[in-house]
């Protein structure tokens, strides 16, 4: 078995998933995990499945395009490629940055640039974004997984200093509080 | 991966509702310290809290930086002194608590509670000069704080030690006339005091506990007000039953960040974990106050018909709440309802709609006492003693921890104000009614026997 990446975005409607499960149930493909979300009207998802050796992925994107002809729905197919070990961080904390503040051009931008300086990986990001001034209709959650080795002092004066910058609150807490408060 | 609601509703009690870890008190075990000597008693004494607890700040500080959760209040409880420094006179007795005093100083500890005597069924010769050395210790030192257990469930009321704490309390406020008697507000009578408590004035460490202890004290009665206001502007029509679930469900994250917090300093410094004390701890800051609760609840003020039942509901509430949380739960827990600390229950007792007698009341369903009430300063040390008395026969007869702490306020008479400043706030003076002539109940003293519902063996 091979494993593919299939990312699929178009109009949310009922029925999307069914019927890509069904052109990769009629190929063999086991899927072995799925995410999907909807932001505004538009539907995200993205498939991870295990597809036989013998079927290229050329031919199952071609069966899909035509499976899924006239839902106007963007298929991408990749291969899964094994993650060099030196590329995983053998320890990390997780740690949730929210910031609050007037809607502005490039905060995301701003903030992510020195997250990825620091060499942190952001695992789930959730904006709010209203416009206007009121901070709380203008809220961006990173949950970010910060390697042992990184200077988190560092990493969070530089986060509280573009935030003051921006005229943003800017809050960093690990993981762990979030989960003592809210889960049994 | 957490839900953007759970975030943000996180983030809205920590920044707008005063959601914080009150105080870490790390207690510390002074008995391997002691010695008949007074100079080497002090400093083994010395040695062993600053060994011990050099590093307590700083990880109190380090951790509430990762959760994003200030710890208030750093303090230290050691064992009562009147064991540790039995064999001393009354004049090194008051040493030892400069001793205290210095090396909270040292270790940057704002209060550092133990200098205590337990003393329910009689006095030994140490607990008898701690008692007498009290007001000179009080007066002298600013971060030392005292208590006296003068009564228990087991054994019943000690009425030489509540008539003997009158005087001394009085004595420990004309000390300090200058600042309204403060040396009185840090100063406790117990009745059933816990021995795990991190909260002062009353913390001490017992003789049971470990060497090294971390006690938690949690806070967040604006948090739990925010809670009922939210809920009630949503729907109005909610019954007492649902608010009494909201308040549960409120006291159960509170309690759980003490916890988190608490685990997380004591792993640090490599000591145990001791138990989360799940109070509702005011501070003389507008949105931390135990009064507005009342208020929400749709009470004009604290200390109006109705108060009693509502501080019965808010307080079993949060019990029920943080005992789920925590696998330890000890020191008071319940509401606080201390006077001059609370801007609201002082503005109600200047109102007149809380008087000392409902206070009183109230306390039978609380944790605490007469907290943190000013009196005029010319109580008698018999009325004291008497207030004491009533107040330690609750919590006797209750099976529960109830303690005093009254101020009376030198030169000043009920209805003038009391200024003790920082967290002790300030507060009017509250009449005491009905006192005169000589109390001649209290003077029998002798011990008022422990009640038939103490013998459970």
């Amino acid at each position: 078995m091979q494993k593919v990446i299939i990312s699929v975005l178009g109009q949310d409607r009922p029925g999307i998933i069914a019927a890509i499960a069904n052109i990769l149930f009629e190929n063999d493909g086991n899927i072995e995990n799925v995410s999907q979300t909807s932001l505004q009207s538009e539907f995200a998802g993205i498939f991870i499945v295990a597809i036989p050796d013998i079927l290229a992925q050329d031919d199952l994107a071609q069966r899909m395009a035509v499976a899924l002809d006239g839902m106007d729905l963007q298929v991408h197919i990749k291969p899964v490629e094994a993650r060099h070990v030196a590329d995983t961080p053998s320890a990390v904390e997780s740690f949730i940055i929210t910031t609050r503040g007037p809607d502005q051009k490039g905060l995301v931008a701003r903030m992510t640039t020195i997250i990825a300086r620091h060499n942190v990986n952001v695992t789930n990001c959730q904006a709010v974004f209203k416009g206007g001034d009121d901070p709380n209709s203008n809220i961006m959650i990173y949950e970010v997984d910060i390697p042992a080795d990184t200077d988190q002092q560092m990493l969070f004066s530089e986060l509280r200093q573009k935030g003051a910058d921006l005229n943003l609150q800017v809050s960093i807490q690990h993981r762990d509080i979030f989960e003592a408060l809210n889960r049994i | 991966m957490l839900t953007r609601r759970e975030i943000l509703s996180t983030l809205e009690m920590l920044q707008s509702e005063h959601l914080d870890v009150r105080a870490v008190t790390m207690g510390i075990n002074l008995m391997d310290c002691v010695s008949s000597d007074a100079a080497a008693l002090r400093r083994n004494i010395e040695t062993k809290i600053k060994t011990l607890s050099a590093g307590l700040v700083d990880a109190c500080e380090r951790v509430g930086d990762k959760y994003g959760i200030p710890v208030v209040n750093k303090r230290i409880s050691v064992s009562p002194i009147a064991v540790v420094a039995a064999p001393l006179a009354p004049a090194q007795m008051v040493d030892v608590a400069q001793s205290l005093n210095d090396t909270a100083a040292a270790v940057n500890v704002d209060f550092i509670g133990g200098y205590s005597a337990l003393v329910e069924k009689g006095f030994a010769r140490g607990d008898r000069t701690l008692m007498e050395s009290i007001p000179a210790a009080l007066a002298q030192t600013d971060r030392v704080c005292a208590s006296v257990n003068v009564a228990s469930t087991r054994a019943g009321i000690n009425m030489d030690a509540v008539l003997m704490m009158g005087s001394v309390i009085k004595e420990a406020a004309r000390r300090t006339a200058d600042r309204d008697g403060i040396a009185a507000a840090k100063l406790c009578v117990f009745a059933n005091i816990p021995q795990d408590i991190p909260f002062m004035a009353g913390a001490y460490l017992g003789i049971g506990e470990p060497d090294a202890v971390i006690n938690v004290g949690v806070s967040g009665p604006g948090v739990v007000k925010k809670a009922i206001d939210r809920a009630l502007g949503a729907n109005p029509g909610q019954d007492l039953g649902q608010i009494s679930e909201l308040i549960k469900q409120t006291a159960y994250k509170v309690t759980r960040i003490g916890e988190l917090i608490g685990r997380e300093v004591a792993m640090n410094l490599g000591i145990e974990f001791g138990a989360v004390d799940l109070s509702l701890a005011p501070t003389p800051n507008v949105g931390d106050s135990v009064g507005e609760i009342f208020q929400s609840l749709g009470l004009l003020n604290i200390g109006v018909p109705g108060s009693t039942a509502a501080l019965a509901m808010l307080n079993d509430a949060v019990k029920k709440g943080g005992a789920f949380a925590s696998s330890h739960v000890g020191g008071l827990s319940g509401a606080f309802i201390p006077v001059s600390e609370d801007l609201n229950i002082a503005a109600a007792a200047r109102r007149g709609h809380l008087t000392l007698e409902k206070l009183e009341a109230m306390t039978s369903v609380c944790s605490v006492g007469l907290d943190m009430v000013a009196i005029p300063g010319s109580t008698s040390d018999e009325t004291v003693a008497a207030l004491i008395a009533d107040e330690m026969a609750i919590g006797v007869i209750n099976h529960k921890t109830t303690a005093t702490r009254l101020i009376p306020v030198p030169g000043k008479s009920a209805g003038e104000h009391a200024y003790f400043g920082g967290l002790l706030g300030e507060s009017v003076i509250m009449p005491v009614n009905n006192a005169e002539g000589r109390n001649r109940f209290i003077l029998h003293g002798g011990r008022i026997p422990a009640p038939i519902h103490s013998m459970k063996n």
